[in-house]
């Protein structure tokens, strides 16, 4: 319902700015890209897993000073699912893009004195930490590729009301109605970046729907099919997802505080009831459960004399309030039940200025749980994205050394991510600016760790890539 | 006669302490005849950063062309306003947009000057692939500015402190043929010639020559060189002047430098500017930043 107002919204305001704005002073830019992205396994060196072509085009319209209109539309086709039959499982979901995924940006800017109004389908970042989503959670996200991707590519747009007043200079107050919603998407199994519990879970499926004899299963005569029954949150105006932003200045400190109540994107897999008489379905549900998120962010940069001159200082912090939170037996890599917990997640960033050049951004995170464990026998919490289990505190960290050379047509940089479990990832990259429109990019993504962690679980498909983007 | 010398030297003193003084925001100064190498500079430094005009607003190119004669370009649109305000300390604020190639469009770069030298600038920047807002330290002054020859204090760092100044001579600046504009900039224009040395040890140049035109008091254009007192860069800074309520503001327009090691040489053309435009201060904050669209 609040939906399809803001798009009549959208279009009063749209039509109003036609209506008003002399059309010949009107302002049209028009841009976009080309880019191949290939990837090889680093393994063997012989198997192409990505061979992907994208168009983006983007184009912006000024009816007025006060009035914008921005649109960004993109299309992929990865080129391998095709090619390679080892991939078939997954190619209905991952050789193209699906359904309204394409439009990327639709949206009215409308300024007035201290009002600003962006209306339509968009993306809102919070917060200050780089590759790990601690307030940055307005928008779903899309991990077919798990974390690799820019965060504005793994952002799922949303159509919503983005409403803002500045009741005084540097300050904004950020009200978000979101009556859209989609799920955070991962790679079906088949896929490179295809999650373990994801690939338990299909296994599990294959098992059940075969033939075969397995223990602690029924016989097969008597095995029907799994379901999964997913509940997406009803279209009401109700189940709109809000959010609401106040920042500010105190001295030379930035801050923001951050509310976010509504759906979680991430639905937990649960078992339903079973069928009591042959053939035995085994029934599963995906339901999205309200949750909250409060929270705030700080950035400083030491800028007096003294031994911190020249460093920034980043930090975000979150209470995610009724987290849904798995819990199980990690040997089986089974759920068996969901918790609701109030997790904390906060980080600090360092960012310096090593030598001229050369530029060191550190980050320390820690995940915490609201408990050491689900009280439930002897069950232990879950990574949700792997089924291994999950520490009560999780220490996450992260480094990036990046410079330039060649009157910066050279960026070469090395990103290296980990955890105190001895898992992680180490990502080298360099890009190299051909000439105004073409860019080319070589660059790896080396996975470490155990099977059962986040990184580790993609320790086959480490990887070698290459980019080469034109762009007009 | 006592009193004339008294008086006399009251006026020297007055005159003394006005430059010694920051000058004021909003002022048109040019030099004069009998003025020291720091008076001069004083002016210099006021005009190189436009702190004559409320607020500027340019747009322009950027050209990075290597020994063989290969081309890049950025282009970009830029605003300052001027403050100098003593509450906060702020001197005054830059947003620079990339509007081209599209690989750096909508990368956009917020900075906040201090009135005090010894205070760095603050930066924010709008990040495209991210679409959000990274605070970042200042870069360091002897970066290249934008990748070109020209180093960062070149173009927004370097404040009257961080040098010392001898007037070397005054003369009749011998002109300076731009390859790229086809063009020779200010033949014959009276200077004075200034020779400034940073104040910083071992830094990546010994001493500039500057000239310094002796009617508007602006740098037009400079050399520096190495602890082998050997010429390595040249700098040239093309200026306008613009008449705004009656007075005379001399504005950079072209700037083209040539790294005489490299034979690299940059060229930033500024092709419009707007002064005086009554640019609201709250266009210079990260809330603003963070509505970029592209």
């Amino acid at each position: 319902m609040l939906k399809r107002f803001l798009l009549i919204l959208m279009i009063l305001v749209f039509s109003g700015s036609l209506a008003f704005a002399e059309l010949s002073k009107g302002d049209l830019t028009i841009a976009g890209y080309l880019k191949d992205e290939f990837s090889l396994g680093l393994k063997t060196f012989n198997e192409v897993t990505k061979f992907k072509n994208i168009l983006q085009l983007s184009g912006e319209y000024k009816f007025s000073d006060q009035s914008v209109f921005f649109a960004s539309a993109k299309y992929w086709y990865d080129a391998i699912y095709g090619l390679n039959s080892k991939y078939d499982a997954a190619r209905h979901y991952m050789d193209h893009i699906q359904r309204t995924d394409w439009l990327r940006d639709c949206y009215l800017d409308y300024t007035n004195g201290s009002w600003f109004l962006r209306l339509g389908k968009q993306q809102v970042a919070w917060g200050q930490a780089d590759g790990i989503a601690i307030l940055d959670r307005v928008n779903p996200v899309d991990l077919t590729e798990y974390w690799l991707p820019d965060a504005v590519d793994l952002r799922i747009p949303l159509w919503m009301a983005n409403i803002n007043y500045s009741p005084k200079l540097n300050s904004n107050l950020q009200l978000l109605i979101i009556p859209d919603f989609e799920q955070s998407t991962a790679a079906p199994p088949g896929a490179p970046f295809a999650f373990r519990s994801y690939k338990k879970f299909m296994d599990f499926k294959e098992r059940w729907e075969s033939s075969g004899w397995y223990t602690g299963y029924p016989p097969p005569s008597l095995r029907g099919d799994v379901n999964v029954n997913i509940y997406y949150p009803a279209k009401q105006f109700e189940n709109s997802k809000i959010g609401v932003q106040w920042q500010d200045r105190i001295s030379d400190w930035d801050y923001t505080l951050n509310y976010l109540y509504g759906y979680d994107y991430l639905a937990r897999t649960y078992s339903e009831r079973p069928d009591a008489i042959p053939p035995l379905d085994a029934n599963y549900g995906r339901r999205f459960k309200l949750d909250q998120m409060a929270g705030g962010s700080l950035n400083h940069t030491f800028t007096e004399e003294g031994l911190l001159k020249g460093i920034t200082l980043r930090s975000d912090a979150a209470v995610y309030l009724n987290e849904p939170t798995y819990y199980g037996d990690p040997a089986t890599g089974a759920s068996v039940g969901v918790k609701r917990w109030n997790n904390i997640f906060w980080l600090i960033g360092i960012d310096r200025n090593v030598t001229t050049t050369w530029l060191a951004s550190f980050q320390f995170a820690q995940y915490i749980m609201e408990h050491k464990s689900p009280g439930v026998g002897n069950y232990q919490t879950l990574n949700s994205y792997t089924y291994g289990a999950q520490d009560a505190v999780e220490n996450i960290f992260s480094l990036k050394i990046s410079t330039k050379f060649m009157h910066e047509r050279l960026k070469p940089e090395v990103l290296w991510s980990w955890t105190d479990d001895n898992q992680g990832r180490i990502s080298p990259k360099a890009t190299y600016e051909i000439n105004d429109n073409l860019w080319f990019t070589l660059g790896a993504h080396y996975f470490y760790g155990k099977e059962v962690d986040s990184n580790g679980q993609f320790r086959d498909v480490s990887q070698f890539y290459t980019q080469i983007k034109y762009t007009f | 006669m006592k009193r004339a010398v008294l008086l006399l030297a009251g006026i020297i003193l007055a005159w003394s302490y006005l430059y010694a003084a920051e000058l004021e925001y909003f002022q048109v100064y040019k030099p004069k005849e009998g003025m020291s190498a720091d008076e001069i500079m004083q002016i210099k430094y006021f005009n190189k950063y436009a702190l004559f005009a409320h607020d500027v607003s340019y747009t322009g190119k950027a050209y990075f062309i290597d020994k063989s004669g290969a081309t890049r370009e950025r282009s970009t649109a830029r605003k300052r306003i001027n403050l100098g305000r003593k509450s906060d300390g702020i001197a005054y604020k830059d947003l620079t947009i990339f509007t081209g190639p599209t690989q750096v469009k909508g990368l956009c770069s917020l900075v906040w000057t201090y009135l005090n030298v010894k205070k760095e600038q603050e930066v924010w920047l709008w990040l495209p692939s991210l679409k959000k807002i990274r605070k970042v330290s200042q870069s360091a002054s002897d970066d290249s500015f934008l990748g070109g020859d020209f180093s960062v204090e070149d173009i927004t760092t370097r404040r009257f402190d961080d040098e010392t100044y001898k007037l070397l001579k005054e003369e009749n600046f011998a002109g300076y043929t731009s390859d790229f504009m086809k063009k020779t900039y200010y033949k014959d224009t009276p200077c004075f010639v200034i020779e400034a040395t940073p104040k910083r040890a071992n830094w990546y140049y010994a001493k500039r020559l500057v000239w310094i035109d002796k009617n508007y008091g602006v740098n037009i254009y400079e050399e520096k060189y190495d602890t082998n007192g050997k010429k390595f860069m040249t700098l040239l800074r093309g200026h306008e002047i613009y008449k705004v309520d009656g007075k005379e503001y001399p504005l950079q327009m072209f700037l083209e430098g040539r790294d005489l090691r490299s034979g690299h040489t940059t060229v930033i053309i500024n092709e419009t500017a707007n002064l005086d435009q009554g640019v609201a201060e709250d266009e210079f904050t990260e809330t603003a930043l963070s509505r970029s669209r592209w």
